[in-house]
């Protein structure tokens, strides 16, 4: 069952056919659920992007889920093991290719060799199997963890990404290119078990709800807030572009750059837009998830990014030529990033895995993480022999331990491992909020005193207390 | 034993690897004795030689083994090269672009995802390319080498099929389809879906027509191209377009070669312009090519017409016979039963003599039992060698490696 948005209408639905969990809900600390009324029926909650995957490598005999997701897989995997038993009728969208509302890209133009197009998405296989289609002759998909919104025009040509009309993509200050697919909230179900177990009773009960006349699941939802997404009128060339986080950090570093005397002006709870503006006229900001920073810096798009040390780490674990640096530490949003098992793992550390390993249980050995590029260094490094990195895009504790062997996690007070039955057996390192740059944007000769002179207040705002 | 063999990977055994290198040298010898030079290109290409629209189909891109470099941070991928012409022309453009004419071949493997794994998800090529000649002579050219690879490699049943890429695309143009429908077709085209022009929606019934005679018919001669020019719906570019194929066809007549012209006998000729040809032995597939004279403007070099071809050789090899028999007869065991310093020091003699004659020489310390026609027993007290007959079951006592060598038949260069 999906996290986030598509949560209250999927419980909604499930409580009609009655198939409802009592635990399904946006409050519940619980991702572990039986049925009251169902005997023999388990369910997780997870990251909606996870469902497909799960349900096609077996873990799962249904999942419910945005149909975009699972087009997302096959597009990627064909030959997946997953597919789509039935439409659920809410939360109907498409996946758009986009350019910025003030973009003028002719179809002579797109078609031509003369520009390499850069498009940002969560849809990268999607995004691919477009360009492909469309004979794009040369592009470069940025795949990124979200708000691909905020890259067109400056960052990026395109974006291909999900919106529940045209009207919406506008609303954003993009325009649609063309539609790729639609996109439903959907029962998916994994062929094997299909093909081999007796499903009947459950499908039937799916079934059941076209008999349902009211149907309050599918009335649209509130729309949810959208960050303004307006263009600032055009930054002078060798403007320094520092890019800022969104989501939950956003708040912290907001403190920080007060703190460090930088007034933003678009940049908090109430006023939030992708442009915000800082008052300092050679600094040009934009927000964006801070996943995203380190490539985004090393590809020259920001000069300089506020992200977490962690997601530093795991770009230089897969590009370890990266021009990316870090160049201050900022002291807050600290974490630690930790090997975890099961507390019934009779094993205290990795030496204690690799022995269970070489006894031949777990193997291979298989890690769920958000740092797919460190998690996958660190097995190596520690000699496990033979291993599979299953990526997540979060809820990560409930996989253990069913579904994954170890984690490679963040925490901050290890108490939401600790409820989830979970334990330490390693800690990588530290991670707290840092100022990162690109090494040739410090040596331009136009940026080298700005970037310098950010440092220095930056590290004199993290000094003080 | 669970195999620990990546899935669509092949191993190639001894036995195998004697029937790839036979292929390969009658290869390699035709194309060096028709004025080819070698080339080799690099396993890994950026990406966007492959997309510059028209080198790869969309469906044949969605198989390609690509990934991040370690240096990938701009975005561009890397792949496994998936195809061994396009690499050729990138080659040519950038490095021999000067010389007018360039005769080029190549032995490569190219990568390619395959859902079973059932087949294999690396294959083998050997590839000519004749780039800067225009010419119809230049297909007959290819087609020629082409034929002389395969038959000196003794394949049963040579066929040769011929298509054209350029009346087909050019009759495609014709039935004027807005830009989105005319992809879509020409994907399902390429893919070998020829039942996808029954489905098209076009006002131009004629051209419809004459597509749906020239995919039913199979031409055995330069007069069934001279009877499709005749029909009604062909329009002065597509006259233009089967008159460049009658060229090559009238020349295949003049030379004696037989074809047979199966518009149907082609797909996934994306970067095709001209003249397809396909041969086969038995039935199956063994080689394709064809004319392509956009491609090296494509791969970023000035407009220069090019054809060539490539032999399909995992196909190849499991059709030819191994010369290995033949080479058991030139192959003598040296054996050595009682193990002494000088023993051992006569028979590293012996071998450099055998093989100085042209002959494999192979040890044998431990008394295993091998696949040779002869067996030469060192023999220390009195020194000697025991030369066995395996195949006559005869064995004659020697004295030196001039007897052993004129009695096996090597051609032997030393005293006796």
């Amino acid at each position: 069952m999906p996290k986030g948005k598509l949560l209250a209408r999927t419980a909604g639905f499930l409580n009609a056919i009655g198939l409802g969990f009592d635990d399904y809900n946006a409050g519940t600390r619980i991702y572990r659920m039986r049925s009251q009324s169902v005997p023999g029926l388990l369910a997780k909650m997870l990251n909606e992007r996870d469902i497909p995957v799960q349900v096609a490598v077996g873990n799962y005999d249904f999942g419910i889920c945005s149909s975009d997701w699972l087009q997302e897989l096959q597009a990627r995997y064909p030959a997946s093991r997953v597919f789509k038993v039935a439409d659920l009728g809410y939360d109907s969208a498409g996946i758009y290719l986009a350019c910025s509302a003030s973009a003028d890209i002719s179809a002579e133009e797109m078609a031509g060799g003369a520009t390499a197009w850069r498009i940002v998405t969560e849809y990268p296989a999607l995004a691919e199997a477009a360009a492909c289609k469309m004979r794009l002759k040369r592009f470069r998909i940025f795949p990124c963890w979200g708000s691909a919104e905020a890259y067109p025009p400056e960052n990026a040509d395109f974006s291909v990404l999900r919106a529940s009309d045209e009207d919406a993509l506008r609303s954003l200050n993009l325009k649609p290119v063309s539609k790729l697919c639609d996109s439903n909230a959907c029962i998916i179900a994994s062929r094997d078990s299909l093909q081999a177990g007796d499903f009947s009773g459950l499908l039937k009960r799916f079934a059941s709800a076209a008999d349902i006349k009211d149907k309050p699941w599918r009335k649209p939802d509130k729309p949810a807030a959208i960050i303004d997404n307006g263009l600032t009128p055009g930054a002078p060339r060798g403007n320094v572009w520092l890019a800022l986080a969104d989501g939950h950090q956003q708040v912290h570093t907001s403190a920080f750059l007060e703190k460090a005397g930088i007034r933003m002006e678009g940049y908090s709870r109430d006023d939030m837009r992708r442009r915000p503006a800082c008052g300092i006229g050679w600094l040009s900001i934009k927000v964006i998830r801070p996943q995203d920073m380190p490539q985004q810096v090393a590809n020259g798009n920001f000069d300089l990014a506020i992200t977490g040390r962690d997601w530093l780490l795991d770009h230089l674990c897969q590009f370890p030529s990266s021009p990316v640096a870090e160049l201050a530490d900022l002291g807050f949003g600290w974490v630690r990033i930790v090997a975890v098992v099961s507390e019934e793992m009779p094993a205290d550390s990795i030496g204690g895995i690799r022995e269970l390993i070489s006894r031949g249980r777990m193997v291979p050995l298989r890690i769920a993480t958000e740092y797919v590029n460190i998690a996958d260094k660190y097995l190596r490094d520690r000699h496990i022999a033979r291993y599979r990195v299953i990526p997540t895009w979060g809820a990560t504790e409930v996989y253990l331990p069913e579904d994954a062997d170890m984690l490679i996690e963040n925490t901050e007070t290890g108490q939401t491992l600790a409820r989830h039955r979970l334990k330490i057996i390693d800690t990588l390192f530290e991670s707290t909020a840092c100022l990162i740059g690109n090494k040739s944007s410090l040596a331009a000769k136009g940026k080298k005193a700005k970037i310098e002179g950010l440092i220095k207040l930056f590290r004199e705002a993290a000094g003080k207390k | 034993m669970e195999s620990q063999r990546c899935k669509g990977a092949r191993d190639l055994l001894p036995d195998d690897m004697e029937r790839f290198r036979q292929v390969e040298d009658a290869f390699r010898n035709s194309c060096l004795n028709w004025g080819y030079r070698e080339i080799r290109t690099p396993t890994l290409e950026y990406i966007h030689l492959f997309t510059a629209a028209g080198t790869l189909t969309p469906a044949m891109l969605g198989r390609v083994y690509s990934f991040l470099d370690w240096d990938g941070w701009g975005g561009e991928r890397v792949v496994l090269r998936p195809d061994g012409t396009i690499p050729a022309a990138r080659l040519y453009s950038e490095n021999l672009s000067s010389q007018k004419v360039a005769r080029l071949y190549y032995i490569t493997n190219v990568f390619a995802f395959e859902e079973t794994g059932a087949e294999n998800r690396e294959k083998w090529q050997c590839g000519v390319e004749l780039l800067g000649d225009c010419d119809r002579t230049s297909d007959t050219e290819v087609i020629a080498l082409a034929l002389e690879t395969a038959r000196s490699l003794g394949l049963p049943r040579i066929e040769l099929k011929l298509s054209h890429a350029g009346i087909l695309k050019a009759l495609i143009a014709e039935l004027k389809l807005d830009s989105d429908a005319r992809a879509a077709l020409l994907d399902e085209i390429l893919e070998g879906n020829w039942q996808a022009f029954t489905s098209v929606k076009s006002k131009n019934r004629r051209v419809l027509d004459a597509l749906s005679t020239l995919l039913k018919l199979k031409g055995k001669s330069s007069g069934f191209l001279a009877n499709l020019k005749a029909m009604p719906a062909i329009s002065k570019g597509v006259e233009k377009e089967i008159d460049g194929f009658a060229e090559v066809t009238t020349l295949l007549d003049t030379m004696g070669i037989s074809y047979a012209i199966d518009f149907t006998s082609i797909r996934g000729f994306e970067y095709y312009t001209g003249l397809c040809f396909k041969i086969t032995s038995g039935g199956a597939r063994i080689c394709s090519g064809g004319r392509y004279d956009n491609l090296i403007g494509l791969v970023g070099g000035r407009d220069i017409p090019a054809c060539g071809f490539a032999f399909y050789l995992d196909a190849i090899t499991a059709m030819v016979k191994p010369l290995s028999l033949q080479k058991a007869e030139k192959t003598v065991s040296v054996k050595v039963t009682k193990k002494s310093r000088s023993a051992v020091k006569t028979a590293f003699e012996l071998a450099a003599s055998l093989r100085t004659a042209g002959l494999t020489a192979e040890f044998d310390f431990c008394g295993r039992q091998l696949e040779a026609r002869w067996t030469v027993d060192i023999q220390v007290k009195p020194a000697g060698f025991i030369l066995k007959d395996v195949k006559k079951t005869t064995q004659k006592r020697v004295k030196t490696a001039g007897e052993v060598i004129n009695i096996i038949g090597g051609f032997s260069k030393l005293g006796k």
